[in-house]
């Protein structure tokens, strides 16, 4: 019971970092996007990376936002019937659904990870000219991000099974 | 039917029953996609799910969705746009419905700024839906109206939906966006028309403010409130807009010119704090990761959807339908408004439009009127129950007491009010193809 | 006998003309195989965006999920920039002297060397004859207007007008009409006549700089998995090179016819000015296609030796256009 609870606990504390890397990112993406308008608009300059890593700032937010959601419980569901079953019958979709999760995460990152080692080994950059190298690594968010899913969901699954008491959420 | 669409069919009803049992959106979806599409084609087309999902974190126009959430959760975090409705409430007077009217005049301007339907609906959502509540409004009917305001997004230029449809039927993105113009204010307009009917036929749905609470107000501190209040949101739109308009800013990009407007009129208003920057920063992501997690796990969807060959009974149902053009028109209509419930609508657009564009091109129907007519159908794809993003994306921010069933209980009218509007742009080709020759696009 | 049921992807959107449908297009060439092959080899075709994004068909087709993708090889550069070579070179050969480089030049075999690593082969399959230099808000009548012109412009192009102080833009197909009518940006690179006035181009800025100095020829790529291909008969594996063959004709001819049509109307319709970029401009931006090149044969042997197979076949080709072609349009035709 005790290494469980370590164990959701840990999980949780890596799912927060990856949380605190997301909304950092979506701060300097209104800065980042903000600042090439103007300067575009202002000096008529900008560079071609700084316009790619753009669309790569939502890779994070996307990715890793979604564990931070779960973790968060903030999920979205139909709750016609839901909001009057049982609290019992809510536990075990909890449950499952966490399950579910941990299962689609894994299977997602085996999915990716033959992807993401293709970029890799070609040493994939960007095809513009000026544009950000190590593709890879953009790519490789993918899998770290259903990776975290998955973990996450396993403690969602282990938080609502056992009736762990909620975490502190800021 | 071969074994494969059955599954696809297995799919949808799987996928249907795990939403009703409150499974999450987003586990519901890629749960059901992958058990069918991996009983029907094995792991090998799922190979290509690592693709769909770079497609979608690397998405440049999704940029707007953290952009204007950002925005929005500013402007709500700051308080500086809390009194909005209240105040527009005072200026309507003893007008039944002004608030509602005023929903939708916020998302017309909304949407005229972006062409992300998530992004105008949390923004809406966060802004209007908890005073409005306080105000008396239905639950239901304060959802139904911050839902269909929203989605007028994708039908007011510029919108995703009308560049997607643009780049199939082989128009011009300017041609579209001139020809959705009149029939998105139509809409606007027969929603408007709605409210005010029904606010006037029962007043107690749609409160006006209280006589001796708008009596307490007076004119000068009402003018002052209405530019204090109003100043900020219809500013950051203005600014917004504007860069569009002004050529600062291409259409995406434009969305971070509200999101550092926000920032700014925060900082001026001297409540800017870090903890306050966190709180948004915060919550701009669980809110972004919401509409994120559902568009990830819908690549799933759309994979399974087309490897059991879903397509294809799409393209044997079109094969029953009686001739003649309009025969084939409203089958088309039908089929949009149907894979409404269970696919988003980009999956839509790619699964039915290419099937009869032929068809409809050899007829010589003019493609810009039959571009538009998709548009104003798919938007009920946005509304229509369980599956509707707009439900979903208002479900994100909603306070805890709304429920999904009022959510899906408040579109259903609207769904109503789309149909009037289908049947305006059908009866009256001139609101699509109008605008368009007119300025020469 | 065997038969076969392949995919095909295609980095281009449901519907586009020439990349996708009509002659020579990549259905019509399934269409071609189809007929050729009496049904055993049917390809289903799958637009940009319907399994996958426009850009991830080389993975897919490298993973042995799909078997087939049509595209431009240019947007492999990030991954092996002698690919480059392939599609297209600025300042490089017209359709005449490129396609003769690829079929009896060398070029092809080169194009299978550079792929082998991937597991991949691949075919020409069709071209848009020369493209246009693009739409600029204002013509460009000298070097220093390049200083902060903001151009949304992709490739190697756009590296090469960035070494002029351009300010590079890289915007999706569907913004580029909105930021260049707003001013957003002042200019913006497409295709050619047809498919630009398919754009709308025409609306958003009125100068149009004709003959396009950065892609003289654009050939498109049929890219297969190199164990699919082996597994095919021989009769199957000529049906497709065949197909591909016919289809780089045909979609140069219909090229040619529908380019002409376009540009009388939007020169004498739509008020478009046509004309060329100034000499000295040309001169410029030659010199600075010619060092980017040199740069990057030096970073990479294998791209050395396609740059230098491609120059040698083009110093060749040139001299033979300079007596053959050259003169023939200016004398004879005296255009
Ligand atoms: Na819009
Ligand atoms: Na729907």
């Amino acid at each position: 019971m005790q290494a469980i609870s370590r164990f959701v606990h840990g999980v949780e504390a890596a799912v927060r970092l990856f949380g605190w890397i997301a909304a950092a990112s979506c701060v300097a993406l209104v800065f980042l996007v903000a600042g090439d308008v103007v300067v575009r608009y202002v000096f008529r300059a900008g560079a071609v990376w700084l316009q790619e890593l753009h669309w790569h700032l939502i890779s994070p937010i996307a990715l890793f936002g979604m564990s931070y959601a779960l973790y968060c419980g903030e999920q979205v569901r139909v709750d016609v019937f839901y909001e009057r079953f049982p609290p019992w019958l809510c536990r075990i979709i909890e449950v499952a659904g966490g399950l579910l999760l941990l299962v689609i995460g894994l299977y997602a990152t085996k999915l990716s990870l033959p992807w993401v080692e293709m970029a890799w080994v070609r040493g994939e950059a960007s095809p513009n000219p000026g544009g950000l190298p190590w593709r890879w690594a953009l790519k490789a968010l993918i899998p770290l991000g259903f990776v975290l899913l998955a973990l996450q969901g396993l403690a969602h699954a282990l938080r609502h099974g056992l009736n762990l008491p909620r975490p502190d959420i800021r | 039917m071969s074994p494969n669409e059955m599954l696809a069919i297995g799919m949808i009803a799987v996928l249907f029953t795990l939403l009703l049992i409150g499974l999450p959106v987003a586990v519901a979806i890629a749960a059901s996609a992958f058990v069918f599409g991996y009983a029907g084609f094995g792991p090998a087309l799922f190979n290509l799910l690592p693709s769909r999902i770079y497609g979608v974190v690397t998405n440049y126009t999704f940029l707007a969705i953290p952009l204007f959430v950002f925005m929005g959760v500013m402007l709500e975090k700051s308080r500086l746009a809390e009194e909005l409705i209240d105040v527009v409430g005072h200026l309507f007077g003893r007008i039944a419905g002004g608030m509602g009217v005023a929903i939708i005049l916020v998302g017309v301007l909304l949407g005229a700024a972006t062409g992300i339907v998530g992004a105008t609906i949390v923004t809406l959502g966060l802004l209007t839906l908890p005073p409005l509540l306080r105000r008396g409004y239905p639950k239901f009917l304060a959802t139904g109206m911050i839902c269909a305001s929203g989605t007028l997004g994708q039908i007011i230029p510029p919108s995703l939906v009308l560049i997607l449809l643009a780049e199939i039927l082989g128009e011009s993105v300017g041609t579209m966006f001139a020809a959705a113009m009149v029939p998105g204010l139509a809409l606007a307009g027969v929603y408007i028309l709605a409210i005010l009917a029904v606010a006037a036929w029962r007043p107690a749905l749609m409160p006006p403010i209280p006589a001796e609470e708008r009596a307490a107000l007076p004119t000068r501190v009402l003018l002052r409130k209405v530019v204090v209040v109003l100043g900020p949101p219809v500013g950051l739109v203005f600014a917004v807009l504007g860069s569009i308009i002004g050529g600062i800013a291409a259409p995406t990009e434009a969305a971070s010119m509200g999101a550092l407007g926000a920032l700014v009129f925060v900082a001026l208003s001297g409540r800017l704090t870090r903890d306050l920057l966190w709180q948004v920063a915060r919550s701009t992501l669980l809110i972004s990761a919401m509409v994120f997690f559902i568009l990830i796990m819908a690549q799933v969807f759309g994979l399974a959807f087309r490897g059991l060959g879903g397509e294809h009974l799409v393209e044997r149902m079109f094969e029953w339908v009686p001739g003649g053009v309009n025969g084939a028109l409203l089958f088309m209509m039908l089929l949009v408004f149907v894979l409404g419930f269970f696919l988003e609508w980009i999956e839509i657009t790619y699964i039915a439009l290419p099937l009869f564009l032929p068809f409809f091109a050899n007829a010589g129907v003019d493609l810009v009127w039959l571009g538009v007519l998709i548009c104003v159908n798919l938007q009920t794809s946005f509304l229509t129950p369980p599956f509707g993003w707009s439900l979903f994306f208002l479900k994100g921010v909603a306070p805890k007491e709304v429920t999904t069933l009022d959510i899906y209980k408040g579109a259903i009218p609207f769904i109503g009010l789309q149909f009037v509007a289908l049947a305006l742009v059908f009866l009256f080709p001139g609101l699509a193809t109008w605008l368009p020759e007119a300025i020469g696009w | 006998q065997d038969s076969f049921a392949w995919r095909m992807t295609n980095s281009y959107g449901p519907g586009s003309p020439f990349y996708v449908e009509g002659p020579g297009s990549p259905t019509d060439i399934i269409a071609k195989i189809d007929a050729m092959s009496g049904g055993r080899l049917s390809i289903q075709h799958f637009a940009a965006g319907e399994l996958i994004p426009a850009f991830e068909g080389f993975d897919a087709v490298q993973q042995g999920v799909i078997e087939m993708n049509a595209s431009n090889s240019y947007f492999w550069s990030g991954t092996t920039f002698a690919a480059q070579y392939f599609t297209t070179v600025p300042f490089g050969m017209s359709f005449q002297g490129h396609m003769a480089w690829l079929y009896h030049g060398g070029g092809w075999d080169l194009w299978q060397e550079v792929y082998e690593p991937f597991g991949l082969v691949a075919f020409p399959m069709n071209n848009t004859g020369v493209q246009m230099t693009g739409w600029f808000r204002e013509p460009i009548e000298d070097l220093s207007q390049f200083q902060g012109l903001r151009m949304r412009i992709p490739g190697l192009a756009g590296q090469v007008y960035a070494t002029l102080g351009v300010d590079v833009r890289l915007l999706p197909g569907g913004e580029i009409f909105p930021a260049l009518e707003r001013g957003v940006i002042d200019a913006a690179e497409f295709v050619g006549p047809y498919q630009d006035r398919r754009l709308g181009l025409q609306n958003a800025a009125s100068f149009y700089h004709t003959t396009g100095w950065h892609e003289p020829s654009t050939t498109g790529e049929l890219l297969i998995s190199r164990a699919a291909w082996d597994g095919l008969p021989a009769d199957l594996q000529a049906i497709v090179r065949t197909a591909c063959m016919a289809a780089c004709l045909e979609s140069m001819t219909w090229s040619e016819a529908v380019n002409g049509e376009a540009l009388v109307d939007l020169v004498e319709n739509q008020g478009v000015t046509a004309a060329v970029l100034p000499d000295a401009v040309v001169d410029t931006l030659r010199e600075a296609t010619l060092d980017t090149l040199e740069t990057a044969a030096n970073a990479d042997p294998m791209v050395r030796k396609v740059h230098d197979s491609y120059m040698a076949f083009k110093a060749q080709h040139d001299r033979w256009a300079g007596i053959s072609e050259a003169p023939w349009i200016k004398n004879v035709l005296q255009l």
